[in-house]
C-alpha cells in the first residue's frame, strides 16, 4: 500500500509540474500568436504584409500567416473550408458587405473595447465604420484605402491635344477627350476589358453625376432611384468612355496597355489609385502623368471607396486572443497604417494621418484630401465594381449588365437602365 | 464488369477465392470507392441544388426556386445559346477536320509518324495554355491581323476575338486545334483495320479512290464516327478551362458556357443552391447525350450476340 500512494503522489507531482509553465503563461505571460490567412502573397501587397509579421513578431507575438495566391474568391474558398471544418483563422482578410454575410455562419470576436480605447470610430468615414460593425458591433477593421474613381493624364496626350488643365466635370472630361482625338491621340480613354474595369467606368460615371442617386441606387438599391434619370445620364457618359476606348484590348488587364497610355497613345485613364504603384513599377516616372480626383459635375471630389481590411473569428486559445487583442492593436496604430500604404500605394483608412512627410506620393495626398473633402461633403461613397456596396452575388449581376452594354453598343442606354433595375430584382 | 466466370461448374473451392484475393481487391475496391465518391457527390449536389445555399451548404427546402432563377437568368440562356452553336460547330468541324487528316495521312506517305506526332501534339498541351496562347494569335492587336497588316495588306481584319458576336468561334476554333488530332487518331485506327481483301475486291471492280472512300472504307467507320461524337460532345459540354482563358466569357457575356456559369455562380458569387442547380441541368443536358449512346451500344450489343 505504501509504495502506491508514492507513485499516485509522484504522478500526481508530474503532472502539476508539467501543467505549472501552462497555468503561468494562462496568469498574463501568454506569447500572443495569430494564425491569418489573406491573397497578398507577393509584390507590394506581399511585402507590406510580411513588414506587418515583423512588426508583430517585435511585439513578441507568433505571426503565422498563411496566403492563397490568386483572386479574393480563391482565398474565400479556403476560409469557407476552415470554417466548415470548425478551424476559422484567427484573422482573414475580407471587405465591404461580405463580412456581414460571413460573419453570419460563425462566431466572430467583439472588438468594441479595443476600438473605443483607441478612439478608432472618430478618424474614420462613418459609411466605412458601418461596413465593419454590421452588427452594431466591431468585428473586422479597415485597413488601407483605395479610391476607384481617379482620373489618370498622361502628360503626352495632353501635350498632343495643348491642354493643361485637369478636367473637373464630365463636361471638361468629355471636351478633354474630344481635343485629344483632334489633337492625334487615338484613343483618348485607356482601359482594360476586365469585368471590374468595366464596372469602374459605369460607377465613376454615376458618382460623378450624382453621390445622392449613386447612394440610393448602388448602395441602398433603392427601385425608384435605380429607374432615375441620373442611371441613364450615367449609361450615356459610359458609352461615350466606351467609344473612345481601344476596342482592342477584349478582355486584357489595365496594366498591359499602360506603356501606350504614358507614349501619349491613350489620354485617359479611370482606375484605382492602386494603378499609380503599378505604373511606378513598370519603371515610369511621376512626370509621365497627373493624377486626380475622378470627374464630380458638383465640382466636390466624389470619392469612391475600396478599403481593405481584417476579420476576427473566434478562437478558444488564450494565446490566438492575445495575438487578436494584439493585430487590432497594430491594424488601428497610425504609424502601422503609415507603413503599410507607404508599401502599397495605398492611403491610410485614418484621415488624421499626415501625408506631407517624405515617403508619401503627390497622387497619394491628392487622394487623402479628396476623401477629406469626400466625407465633410458626403460624397464618399462606397465601390460597386471592388465589391463594397454589395454583396458578391448582386454585385455580379449588376457587372454582368455593364459590361455587356460597354461592349455591345446596340444596346441603348434606357434598356440598360431597364436591365439593370431588373437584375437587382431577381437578385434580391 | 465481365469478370472471368468459373468454368467448373458448382461452387469454386475456397483456395479459389484466396488465390483471386488480389484479384478482387484491386478491382472491386477502387471501383466502389470511385463509384460512391461519384454517386454521393452528385447526390449531394442534387440535395444542395433544392435547399437556400448561399455561402456554405445549409439545409431547407426551396422547390424548384434555384432551377427558376437560373434558368431565368440572361447568363444561363446566353450559356445554352452558346453551347448549342459552339457544341455542334465544334463537334462537326472536328470530325471533318479528323477524317481530312486522316485520309491523308493513310496515303502510305513518308514521315507519317513524325506528322501524326505533330498534329496529335496538341492533346498533350493543357486547354488553359491552348486558350492562353490563341488569345494572343487571336487577338487584333497582336497576333494574325497585326501580322498581315504589317505584311502590307492594311485592311486585312480578323477581329472575332473582341467581336461579341464572332467570339464564340474563336473558341470553336482553338478547341479545334486542340482535339482535332483526337479524332484524326481514330479515324486513322479505323482506316487501317478496314479488311484489305475487301479494299482488293473494290480496286478489282475498278473502283477509283474517291469510289472506295465513299463506298468501301467510310461505311465501315461510322462505329467509330459515334465514338468521336459523343467524346467530343461530352467535352463541349464540359468546356471550361479554354474558355476561361481565351476569352473568360467576353466581349461582356458573350461567350459564357454553362460550366463557366457554374463555376461563377459557386466561387464568385457564393450562391451555392444556385450553382449546384446549373450543375444539376449541365448533369442532364450530358444525360441526353450519354443515355441514347449506351441505348445504341445496347442494341449493337445484343445484335451482335444474334447475329
Amino acid at each position: 500500500m505504501p509504495i502506491t500512494t508514492t507513485r499516485r503522489q509522484l504522478l500526481a507531482g508530474s503532472a502539476a509540474a508539467l501543467a505549472l509553465p501552462a497555468f503561468a503563461r494562462a496568469q498574463g505571460a501568454i506569447k500572443p500568436r495569430l494564425t491569418a490567412i489573406s491573397q497578398w502573397s507577393a509584390g507590394s501587397d506581399g511585402a507590406a504584409i510580411t513588414a506587418l509579421g515583423k512588426k508583430f513578431e517585435e511585439k513578441g507575438g507568433v505571426w503565422q500567416h498563411s496566403p492563397v495566391p490568386g483572386f479574393t474568391t480563391e482565398m474565400m474558398n479556403k476560409l469557407r473550408a476552415q470554417i466548415m471544418a470548425g478551424d476559422p483563422p484567427a484573422c482573414s482578410q475580407l471587405k465591404g458587405p461580405e463580412i456581414a454575410a460571413w460573419s453570419k455562419i460563425a462566431p466572430t470576436v467583439d472588438l468594441d473595447a479595443v476600438v473605443a480605447a483607441a478612439g478608432y470610430e472618430k478618424v474614420i468615414a462613418p459609411d466605412l465604420a458601418k461596413l465593419h460593425k454590421p452588427g452594431g458591433k466591431w468585428i473586422a477593421l479597415p485597413l488601407q484605402i483605395y479610391s476607384t474613381n481617379m482620373l489618370f493624364l498622361s502628360k503626352r496626350a495632353m501635350d498632343k491635344a495643348k491642354a493643361d488643365k485637369i478636367p473637373v466635370t464630365w463636361a471638361e472630361f468629355n471636351d478633354l477627350a474630344e481635343k485629344m482625338k483632334a489633337g492625334g491621340v487615338p484613343y483618348p480613354i485607356a482601359n482594360g476589358g476586365t469585368r471590374p474595369d468595366d464596372g469602374q467606368k459605369f460607377e465613376a460615371a454615376l458618382a460623378g453625376i450624382s453621390p445622392t442617386a449613386y447612394r440610393a441606387a448602388l448602395m441602398n438599391l433603392d427601385k425608384k432611384a435605380l429607374e432615375g434619370p441620373e442611371i441613364k445620364a450615367a449609361f450615356v457618359q459610359v458609352r461615350k468612355i466606351a467609344d473612345w476606348m481601344d476596342p482592342n484590348v477584349g478582355a486584357q488587364h489595365f496594366s498591359t496597355n499602360l506603356k501606350r497610355f504614358v507614349d501619349g497613345d491613350m489620354g485617359m485613364m479611370i482606375m484605382g489609385g492602386w494603378a499609380q504603384g503599378v505604373l511606378r513599377n513598370a519603371g515610369f516616372k511621376f512626370e509621365d502623368f497627373i493624377i486626380a480626383p475622378g470627374p464630380s459635375d458638383n465640382g466636390k471630389p466624389v470619392f469612391l471607396l475600396n478599403a481593405d481590411a481584417f476579420i476576427f473569428w473566434q478562437r478558444k486559445e488564450p494565446d490566438l486572443q492575445a495575438g487578436q487583442t494584439l493585430m487590432a492593436q497594430l491594424v488601428m496604430d497610425p504609424a502601422i497604417q503609415t507603413m503599410y500604404s507607404q508599401i502599397t500605394g495605398s492611403i491610410p483608412v485614418r484621415t488624421d494621418v499626415d501625408l506631407s512627410g517624405e515617403g508619401w506620393s503627390d497622387g497619394q495626398r491628392r487622394t487623402a484630401a479628396a476623401l477629406k473633402d469626400a466625407i465633410a461633403s458626403n460624397q464618399a461613397v462606397l465601390s460597386l465594381a471592388h465589391n463594397m456596396a454589395q454583396e458578391n452575388g448582386m454585385t455580379a449581376a449588376m457587372i454582368d449588365v455593364i459590361t455587356e452594354y460597354v461592349k455591345n453598343k446596340t444596346i441603348k442606354p434606357e434598356q440598360a437602365a431597364v436591365r439593370l433595375a431588373e437584375a437587382v430584382e431577381s437578385s434580391r | 464488369m465481365t469478370i472471368a466466370v468459373s468454368t467448373t461448374p458448382g461452387r469454386p473451392a475456397a483456395s479459389d477465392w484466396v488465390r483471386r484475393l488480389p484479384e478482387y481487391l484491386t478491382i472491386w475496391v477502387p471501383l466502389l470507392l470511385s463509384a460512391t465518391h461519384l454517386i454521393a457527390f452528385t447526390l449531394w449536389t442534387i440535395w444542395i441544388s433544392f435547399t437556400p445555399s448561399t455561402l456554405v451548404p445549409v439545409s431547407g427546402w426551396v422547390g424548384l426556386r434555384n432551377y427558376s432563377a437560373v434558368a431565368a437568368s440572361r447568363n444561363w440562356q446566353i450559356a445554352l445559346d452558346n453551347l448549342l452553336l459552339f457544341g455542334s460547330a465544334f463537334v462537326l468541324l472536328s470530325l471533318a477536320t479528323g477524317l481530312i487528316l486522316a485520309i491523308l495521312l493513310d496515303q502510305r506517305i513518308r514521315g507519317e509518324n513524325l506528322l501524326r506526332s505533330i498534329f496529335l501534339y496538341p492533346l498533350a498541351v493543357s486547354f488553359v495554355v491552348t486558350g492562353t496562347v490563341w488569345s494572343w494569335l487571336l487577338n487584333p492587336g497582336l497576333g494574325i491581323q497585326k501580322l498581315v497588316r504589317d505584311l502590307g495588306w492594311t485592311t486585312f481584319r480578323f477581329d472575332w476575338l473582341i467581336d461579341r458576336d464572332m467570339a464564340i468561334w474563336t473558341i470553336v476554333i482553338a478547341a479545334i486545334w486542340q482535339s482535332s488530332g483526337f479524332a484524326m487518331a481514330l479515324f486513322l485506327a479505323g482506316l487501317r483495320s478496314v479488311d484489305a481483301d475487301l479494299i482488293k475486291a473494290a480496286q478489282i471492280d475498278g473502283a477509283g479512290p474517291i469510289r472506295m472512300y465513299r463506298r468501301v472504307i467510310l461505311p465501315t467507320l461510322w462505329p467509330i464516327t459515334i465514338t468521336v461524337i459523343v467524346i467530343q460532345l461530352q467535352f463541349a459540354i464540359s468546356t471550361f478551362d479554354l474558355v476561361r482563358a481565351l476569352t473568360n466569357g467576353g466581349p461582356g457575356i458573350a461567350t459564357q458556357l454553362p460550366a463557366l456559369v457554374v463555376y461563377d455562380l459557386m466561387f464568385q458569387r457564393s450562391l451555392l443552391g444556385r450553382g449546384a442547380a446549373a450543375a444539376v441541368l449541365m448533369l442532364l443536358i450530358l444525360l441526353a447525350v450519354l443515355l441514347p449512346y449506351a441505348a445504341w451500344r445496347y442494341v449493337q450489343r445484343r445484335r451482335a450476340i444474334h447475329a
